[in-house]
């Protein structure tokens, strides 16, 4: 028997406070939008140009084009060659990258605060005077399609792929990337014109956060941004994702798995939905860590797993929730039966008060160790003002969590854990599976690793 | 620059308590956040030849419960108050850490000395463990194409079994470990005397202690493990060796040397040789493969750091029909040219900046600074060698990589694992 004090939890200490100030908002007239936070706890700086479009604003018949463009941001401009931007941002100790995600163009850099004006000159620099070297888009367009033929080998992206395309239909989101004749079919002209096109201050934002004195910053900003022309604002997305009306299984058959990677998927909310934070919160209850139900049940107490989740997605348009695990094969049907399980129990009855706690005391805790690095600061920031999420979301993103109720979990859980209509994907061996898992749905296809129905 | 850049140290304070427990305190109010990182000195090199990969179930094992906190409550515990967790074992140790707000300090300290005491281990969970372990094995080894080349190679590379058995570990010495065993594992490697404790982030120092004491002062201490040889040849084992990868489309090498343990000036230099050669997209080997010939799909290098002799990787994968011979050469061309010339001084001014910039980077995280501190205190006997890490590493002169380089980077002490796909093709 041990000592009273072992016996249960001891209590916290007194709370330390934490708060997020808000940053220096400006626009220029160009109508470029500049948000600076002063962060000066180590001699470090972050900043971001990020434009309002990503690979769902790819023109038509030309996906893979904003991928494209982006990512020869950095292999060449009217001043450097491609090796040469390698050379210098390396030589500063610094980073410099450009990416597309589905919903936006980043061009993200990180570097020592002394080293503020030299990176910010090349972030200019490889944004508004790319040079698009025929020779570095033909090694870009060589080196995608090797790639995209590699990851046909990993089983995640196999398994997103089909879902995206179950779940989003006709929606850009459907494609998780393009394929290999796509970017074949990218010339240079097509993206000189894109450029010119996308890269507009009227749909950009400057995100800065370091160890910088805001006035002196924003005079060096202007230097570099603010003769950038204004443009015109991106173009919306029309198509709407596809409705689901009955459950279906898709086997991506990879004979010799030694496991089936499982995702179970169907459309929730996107980023800016009111409902986000009762959802979040039944996402925490449910699946998203090593204490919610499905973890508890497929891994804890059946052992079927190294580890089962639940997931959301909240992008610009739209989003998804998804429930995802790696399971031996014999135990792929047996896993189905427990998702389901899961997924019933949080829509047929109230998750109680105790447990509801403990979900929002994660999300309330742990929101102040994303702030700890300047990198985790900046992510905060950046999500907030490019999704358009209000002034003072972060101030208030506690509060919001703590006020979800029981009902709402179930409301939700309701509304957006639809059993009925949800997409079945597994990557595995379909000689193994496919017996195991005719059970849970009416229809069965069978696609190769290629991506095209057996 | 390194003249005008001056990084504070960091404020640590190191003390044993009775039992022989190592307490570091890195008290730092940047963040109101706190990370405790315990370390036992027990890896994958402490195992015994009939039970490979024990260290690594045993770690789950600890999140089974103890005397005073049921199963998956350590999960349930941190998660409930807004932190985060993990354990990881390698060769050298086993770790186990959180970072949580500052104010559940006493949360953390509570679980960590209540497993250290009092682990539960039943029949039922180590059935259930095994199980996970087996899942975590296939899905990161043998379900992923290239998923096992650096436990092969490690093979090729080591020749004392300490060093060369992989931490996964074989899953017939798992179905044959009993409850006796874990508990007999627990005795000798789980003590206080054994192990470190490090707390970096917002904290009272004076409470801090006090806490520590009250938590694990009387737990007691242990005769010591086993002493352990990690000596090793000179040379690798295998020089070469062709494996066949069920889920790899493309084919793959990897070359490998035997060099020497951490924190040795020739390991220093080697270190510093591979940032030159495969780090970053202005690197000797990116520049040459990728740009330049064209010729690989992906260039990967590491450098895995141990107590007694280490390591290090270079590998690609090639573009389909490009000739692997020929990759080859070039890679080893780069070398002998540091071999001859050493690197330049361009080279040297960028390693700089990086050096400096990691430096501080790492500084950010309560759990990043947690983790090193460790290090230096289970290893080297001294967390406070954490302020000289930098300086060790700038002092490292051109001629030391031209030296280092030139010693050990050669074909005689280089294993060459040559990866043959056999996955269904595209």
């Amino acid at each position: 028997m041990s000592a009273p004090f072992r016996q249960t939890p001891p209590e916290a200490l007194a709370p330390v406070s934490f708060e997020i100030g808000q940053p220096i908002r400006t626009r220029f007239g160009n109508g470029l939008d500049v948000v600076i936070f002063p962060d000066d706890r180590l001699p470090l700086a972050s900043f971001r140009l990020a434009l309002q479009s990503g690979d769902i604003n790819d023109p038509p018949n030309a996906t893979g084009l904003t991928s494209a463009m982006t990512s020869m941001l950095t292999e060449g401009t009217s001043d450097h060659t491609s090796a040469q931007l390698a050379e210098k941002i390396e030589r500063l100790g610094a980073g410099l990258s450009a990416n597309a995600s589905d919903d936006f163009t980043t061009i993200a850099a990180s570097c020592l605060s002394l080293y503020s004006s030299e990176i910010l000159q090349l972030m200019a620099e490889v944004a508004l005077q790319p040079s698009f070297p025929e020779d570095e888009l033909d090694l870009y367009r060589r080196n995608t399609i090797e790639h995209l033929k590699f990851q046909r080998s990993q089983p995640p992206f196999l398994a997103n792929e089909q879902a995206a395309r179950l779940i989003y239909g006709e929606h850009p989101y459907s494609k998780i990337s393009p394929k290999p004749e796509d970017v074949e079919n990218i010339d240079r002209d097509a993206i000189v014109r894109f450029h010119h096109q996308q890269m507009a201050a009227s749909r950009a934002m400057f995100i800065a956060v370091g160890d910088v004195d805001p006035d002196a910053f924003l005079k060096e900003l202007q230097h570099f941004f603010a003769d950038w022309k204004q443009g015109s604002d991106a173009l919306d997305v029309e198509t709407q994702p596809s409705s689901r009306s009955s459950r279906s299984i898709t086997i991506v058959d990879r004979p010799g798995s030694a496991q089936s990677n499982i995702v179970i998927s169907n459309l929730a909310i996107k980023r800016t939905d009111p409902d986000y934070f009762p959802l979040i919160v039944m996402n925490q209850v449910l699946g998203a860590g090593a204490s919610s139900r499905v973890f508890m049940n497929l891994r804890e107490e059946k052992g079927y797993t190294y580890g089962a989740y639940t997931r959301l997605e909240t992008k610009k348009l739209a989003g998804d929730f998804e429930a995802t695990a790696e399971v031996r094969t014999a135990v792929t049907g047996d896993s189905l039966k427990e998702f389901f399980h899961e997924f019933d129990r949080i829509r047929d009855e109230k998750v109680d008060e105790v447990e509801l706690d403990d979900a929002k005391n994660f999300l309330t805790g742990v929101f102040p160790l994303r702030a700890e690095t300047q990198e985790g600061l900046t992510n905060l920031i950046v999500n907030q003002n490019l999704y358009g999420l209000p002034e003072d979301y972060l101030q208030t993103y506690r509060d919001n969590v703590r006020a979800v109720t029981p009902d709402d979990v179930q409301r939700v859980a309701g509304r957006y854990v639809r059993p009925d209509e949800m997409a079945i994907v597994i990557v595995g061996d379909a000689a193994d599976v496919r017996p195991q898992v005719e059970p849970f749905a009416e229809s069965i296809e069978i696609f190769d690793t290629d991506g095209n129905p057996k | 620059m390194s003249e005008a850049f001056q990084i504070s140290p960091l404020d640590i304070q190191q003390y044993s308590l009775e039992n022989g427990l190592r307490v570091v305190l890195n008290p730092d109010d940047r963040a109101p956040v706190v990370s405790v990182a315990v370390y036992y000195d027990v890896g994958s090199r402490n195992e015994r030849q009939d039970r490979t990969g024990f260290a690594h179930l045993f770690e789950h094992m600890m999140f089974q419960g103890s005397e005073n906190v049921p199963k998956a409550g350590h999960f349930q515990h941190i998660m409930k108050a807004g932190g985060t967790m993990n354990g990881t074992t390698s060769s050298e140790r086993t770790n186990y850490y959180e970072t949580l707000p500052a104010d559940q300090l006493p949360l953390a300290l509570w679980l960590e000395s209540d497993r250290m005491r009092s682990l539960a281990v039943t029949q039922e969970n180590l059935d259930n463990q095994r199980e996970a372990v087996k899942e975590e094995k296939r899905l990161r080894y043998d379900n992923q194409p290239y998923g096992q080349i650096f436990d092969l190679i490690n093979e090729m590379i080591y020749k004392n079994f300490a060093n060369a058995h992989s931490t996964i570990g074989s899953m017939e010495h798992l179905d044959a470990a009993s409850v006796e065993d874990v508990q007999e594992f627990f005795r000798i490697y789980y003590a206080p005397n054994n192990a470190v404790i490090v707390l970096s982030g917002s904290f009272d120092i004076e409470e801090a202690k006090r806490l520590i004491e009250k938590y694990f002062g009387d737990i007691p201490s242990q005769p010591l493990p086993p002493s352990l040889d990690v000596s090793e040849p000179k040379d690798v084992v295998t020089k070469y060796r062709e494996w066949e990868d069920k889920h790899a489309h493309f084919p793959a090498f990897l070359f490998g040397w035997k060099i020497p343990p951490r924190r040795s000036s020739e390991f220093y230099a080697l270190y510093l040789a591979g940032k030159i050669l495969y780090d970053g997209d202005s690197s000797r080997l990116y520049q040459k493969l990728v740009k330049g010939e064209e010729s690989v799909i992906q260039l990967f290098g590491f450098t895995d750091e141990r107590r007694g002799p280490s390591s290090i990787f270079v590998g690609a994968i090639p573009k389909p029909d490009k000739d692997l011979s020929k990759i080859r050469e070039t890679i080893m061309q780069e070398i002998e040219s540091i071999a001859t010339h050493g690197p330049t001084s361009e080279e040297m001014e960028k390693i700089e900046n990086q050096l400096i910039n990691d430096a501080i980077r790492m500084r950010q995280s309560s759990m990043a600074r947690a983790q090193q501190l460790a290090e230096f205190a289970l290893y080297d006997g001294d967390a406070g060698l954490i302020n000289d890490e930098l300086d060790a590493l700038l002092a490292v002169k051109k001629e030391d990589i031209r030296n280092a380089v030139g010693k050990f980077l050669h074909t005689d002490n280089r294993a060459l694992l040559d990866i043959l796909p056999a996955g269904a093709q595209s």
